[in-house]
């Protein structure tokens, strides 16, 4: 199952919910588990350490009095002279005072009785229910080589021998206790003799089978040869070593630990027998240098741990399972609203404002979230309204200013060629307001059969106010000019009506030329207004001087004046307006009056129309789609009269 | 034609098998004694009993141990064996003494003596035992130390032992003679370790004499001398079996030896296992495994006359009348 997070709020917190508590419980299981390991461990070492120690403890409560007895015949034995006899008697007394001793023999040195010979060893021993005594030695039994006399003899001790199964038969684990006894003759100190006392083990092996430590774990007693004398395994008892085990293993620590308690140390060890890590504490037993092991699977420690925590484990998937659900089901209820609300912002971009809001009854952000939808529901309701009226107002406006667009084209002329009878004068101009109406202005009108009059100019300011005053300026220019035959005239007229009651103090540049079609002479009057650029039939281009007048409008009495010049065949005139030559692109940089020259210059053949729509094109390429500033206008007259 | 003669052929076969089976209880009866308790020192014997070996040479052996009354000499005086396994210099010893003993063939060609002694009794060389105590075992085996010894001027003093390490081990003596595949291992599996020890091998001071070898009667050999090869050839083939088989021999040793009810364990038995082994193997000796070397013979006697164990010499050829195995 593939968990998309991203799809819904609800889940997304769930799964985070969910990551923080699985992290949280590993964290805490993870403290839990080792603290708790720890302490078992402890505790199963102490338990380990208490078991061996007091079986050991028991087991010395039986070896220890079985020291004291053969130390108390001793003394008799040292102490007082005593015949062949009594001897007999003494080691029946032994195993009749002692109901845990199986047998007890005096052995003496070689003819340490010279009436009995090399061998006298009084031998008594219980024999089912009975006490029977008998002489041991006899040169089939020469008990001088046996271990249970020789060994004591050899190292002035006594000696435990190692346990070993009853010749009798009976397979009963036995071992002997022997300590020598001395006489002193003629001031030396000798060995007399050996006492013994036989032991059956098979209470001990009893007591230390008993022993059980967690699943497996076991106690095992091992001799000072490393011999097993019990062990689980029955047939490692008296076969197996702890050294024969540790080479039948290959396991060179095993005989370390064995050589350890041969040393009578105390340890707890670890070591891997079988594959499996074994613990192992062992202690000697005091009194006959044995050795007591307790030895348990590592494992089986943690075994209790284990199945709590897998309990733990168990329930806490089951918790977190569950929390899951919880926390959707919660999650989900406490934002369900919120598909509501989407649903509603639905209805609302649809343009039902009255959407349905779902009913909340709390009083959280989610209340919070609903009075914010009912305020921006009022609030929408009313900015639409008032979008509607204004949207209203603003469409009567550009529709005023369309029909007053509309009006303005009306006014310039726009039929080309203008004059087709007349093969001396061609001519093209275009106006195009950066605004629905624009404060450009050109026209052009034969003022008589002789004279073509035309004149270009530029409203400050834009829009409708500069669009009426360009109205005024245009209307008066076709009033004035059939009675003035002056371009200087014209201009002061033009002049004078537009100052009279000038509130807006409003002006225009203004350039107005006449041309006399017979012999091309041209008289002009320049307002204030861009220097047209003249294009001569040689492909030279010339601007005309700068003007020396200020723009009409502004001083009533002002006196304009005026220039002439004649015009070579095919010369042609170009005016324009600053929205040209001012036109910006986005860096900022200007059109200019050069890149101007220039255009024209490569436009030397062209007719009027043609030099008119490229220079339009090269303004477009250079403004390089900046916002249109300001109104571009652009007028070109070719001269192809008689005059060359 | 030809299937009914395969069907007779066949039928045949069978009836021989049940044959021999039923007849296989008047089998010639052989019985063999090892001069010691069940231990791998015997395994070819037992390998080649149980493997069968000797009943596919056509005789019944009956392995028959000593026991703590009666020793292998006597079983073979007394009839009760035909067979024995001796040491070398038990058997010359013997003769001496009037056995009626023969050596059939000669299985051990090496010696497994040694003196051994803890490092921390500081007997670094032969010359240091010098007045201290060597354990030798009561029942024997002490000539060939005591003659070496002699033949060092030392003086020692011996301490007889049973077949214990205890008095070894609590330090009781200095030293103890030891067999290499027996009390050696015995020590190191008690704890103490290789690097612990001195060992002082017979066969490194010229006293590699020959050990265990097959004894009968003179008489056995012209009553059953057919019986003896086969005996021979089985029992060699059991020793080879026994090398190659070794895990499946120590099965069998350890089992032998859980019956007799002897404690041991299979770390030690696979010791004793690979060292007699060894033994076997003639080496640089100018003789065929299973023979006798006329020059260890004489030797041995050497070291039974030096030791006035015996006076008299005896004859190569009066002792050793091989039956080949072959």
């Amino acid at each position: 199952m593939k968990l998309n997070i991203n799809k819904s709020l609800a889940s997304r917190i769930v799964f985070y919910v969910l990551i923080f508590c699985i992290l949280l419980f590993i964290i805490s299981l993870s403290v839990i588990y080792t603290n708790s390991k720890k302490q078992l461990e402890a505790m199963t070492y102490k338990n380990a350490e208490a078991l061996a120690n007091n079986t050991v403890l028991k087991a010395e409560q039986i070896l220890g009095p079985i020291t004291k007895i053969a130390n108390n015949y001793k003394w008799i034995l040292e102490s007082s002279e005593l015949t062949c006899d009594s001897i007999y008697a003494l080691t029946k007394r032994i195993v009749e005072n002692n109901p845990e001793i199986l047998g007890a023999a005096i052995a003496f040195e070689p003819f340490y009785f010279k009436e009995q010979g090399r061998y006298f060893s009084p031998y008594s021993f219980r024999e089912k229910g009975t006490i029977k005594t008998i002489q041991l030695g006899n040169s089939n039994y020469e008990y001088f080589a046996m271990d249970w006399y020789q060994i004591p003899v050899a190292i002035q001790q006594p000696y435990w021998t190692e346990p070993y199964f009853d010749t009798g038969g009976g397979n009963a684990l036995m071992t002997t206790y022997s300590m020598p006894f001395y006489k002193t003759t003629n001031g030396t100190k000798k060995i007399a003799g050996i006492i013994t006392i036989d032991l059956a083990l098979d209470w001990f092996t009893d007591i230390v089978s008993s022993v059980k430590i967690l699943e497996t774990g076991y106690a095992s007693v091992i001799s000072k040869n490393g011999t097993f004398i019990t062990h689980p395994k029955k047939e490692w008892i008296m076969n197996e070593s702890i050294f024969s085990v540790a080479s039948e293993l290959n396991n060179p620590e095993l005989r370390e630990i064995g050589r350890e308690m041969q040393k009578g140390k105390t340890d707890f060890v670890t070591s891997t027998l079988r594959g499996v890590e074994r613990k192992m504490y062992f202690t000697p037993l005091p009194s006959s240098g044995w050795t007591m092991a307790v030895i348990f699977p590592e494992s089986e420690m943690y075994l209790p741990l284990r199945k709590i925590t897998l309990t733990l484990i168990i329930i806490i998937g089951i918790g977190l399972f569950l929390l899951t659900f919880i926390i959707s089901k919660i999650v989900s209820k406490q934002l369900s609203p919120l598909s509501l609300f989407a649903n509603s912002t639905h209805q609302v971009a649809g343009g039902n404002f009255d959407a349905q809001l779902p009913d909340i009854k709390t009083k959280d952000e989610m209340k919070d979230l609903h009075d914010s939808f009912v305020l921006m529901q009022h609030d929408l309701k009313k900015y639409i309204n008032n979008l509607k009226s204004t949207t209203s107002a603003k469409e009567k406006i550009e529709s005023e200013l369309r029909i007053a667009r509309e009006i303005q084209m009306g006014m310039i002329p726009k039929i080309f060629p203008p004059f087709p009878n007349l093969p001396e004068i061609d001519l093209y101009a275009m106006m195009e307001p950066a605004k629905e109406v624009g404060g450009d202005l050109y026209d052009f009108f034969l003022i008589d059969e002789k004279h073509l009059c035309f004149a270009i100019g530029d409203v400050s300011g834009k829009g409708v106010p500069a669009s009426l005053f360009m109205a005024i300026t245009r209307t008066l220019l076709r009033t004035i000019a059939p009675k003035q035959h002056s371009p200087r005239e014209i201009v002061k007229a033009l002049n004078q009506s537009l100052s009279q009651g000038n509130e807006s103090s409003m002006f225009v540049t203004f350039f107005l030329g006449i041309i006399d079609i017979e012999n091309g002479h041209l008289r002009y009057a320049n307002a204030g207004h861009n220097p047209p650029a003249i294009i001569h039939a040689g492909g030279d281009v010339e601007l005309f001087e700068t003007s020396k007048d200020i723009p009409i409008g502004l001083f009533e009495n002002y006196d304009f004046n005026e220039s002439d010049r004649y015009l070579a065949k095919d010369d042609r005139i170009f005016l324009y307006t600053d929205g040209i030559t001012e036109a910006e692109n986005w860096e900022q940089e200007l059109y200019s009056e050069q890149r101007l020259i220039d255009t024209l210059a490569s436009l030397k053949t062209l007719v009027p129309i043609e030099i008119v729509m490229s220079v339009a094109k090269d303004v477009v390429v250079h403004v390089n789609d900046n916002l249109q500033s300001d109104d571009l206008t652009m007028m070109c007259i070719i001269y192809s009269g008689k005059n060359s | 034609m030809l299937k009914s003669m395969k069907w007779i052929l066949t039928f045949s076969v069978i009836l021989l098998i049940i044959a021999s089976k039923s007849f296989g209880e008047q089998l010639p009866k052989i019985t063999f004694t090892p001069h010691w308790l069940p231990q791998a020192q015997f395994a070819g014997y037992y390998v080649a009993e149980k493997m069968g070996f000797y009943t596919e040479e056509g005789i019944d052996v009956n392995i028959v141990h000593p026991s703590a009354s009666t020793n292998a000499i006597e079983l073979l005086a007394s009839g009760e064996s035909d067979i024995i396994s001796l040491f070398l210099i038990t058997a010359i010893n013997a003769k001496q003494q009037g056995a009626d003993i023969v050596n059939i063939a000669q299985m051990s060609q090496n010696s497994a003596l040694m003196f051994i002694s803890k490092k921390e009794k500081q007997i670094n060389k032969l010359s240091d035992l010098n007045k201290k105590k060597i354990g030798v075992w009561e029942s024997g085996f002490g000539e060939v130390g005591e003659e070496m010894v002699r033949s060092n001027n030392l003086t020692v003093e011996w301490v007889p032992i049973l077949s214990s390490i205890n008095m070894f081990l609590v330090g009781g003596i200095d030293a103890m003679t030891a067999m290499s595949f027996n009390e050696y291992y015995q020590i190191i599996n008690s704890g103490l370790n290789e690097d612990e020890l001195n060992i002082f091998s017979f066969a490194d001071y010229g006293y590699n004499i020959p050990e265990d070898g097959l004894y009968c009667q003179n008489k056995t050999i012209l009553n059953k001398q057919n019986e003896l090869r086969k005996f021979v050839k089985a029992t060699l083939k059991g020793w080879e079996y026994a090398k190659e088989h070794k895990t499946e021999t120590l099965d069998i040793v350890l089992e032998i030896m859980k019956r007799e009810h002897i404690a041991t364990n299979r770390s030690h038995q696979s010791w004793m296992l690979n060292k007699v082994l060894e033994l076997i193997e003639p080496g640089s000796k100018n003789v065929k495994k299973g023979e006798l070397s006329e020059p260890d013979f004489y030797k041995t006697q050497s070291i039974l006359i030096n030791g006035k164990y015996v006076e008299n010499k005896i004859d190569f050829n009066d002792f050793y009348k091989p039956i080949s195995g072959n």
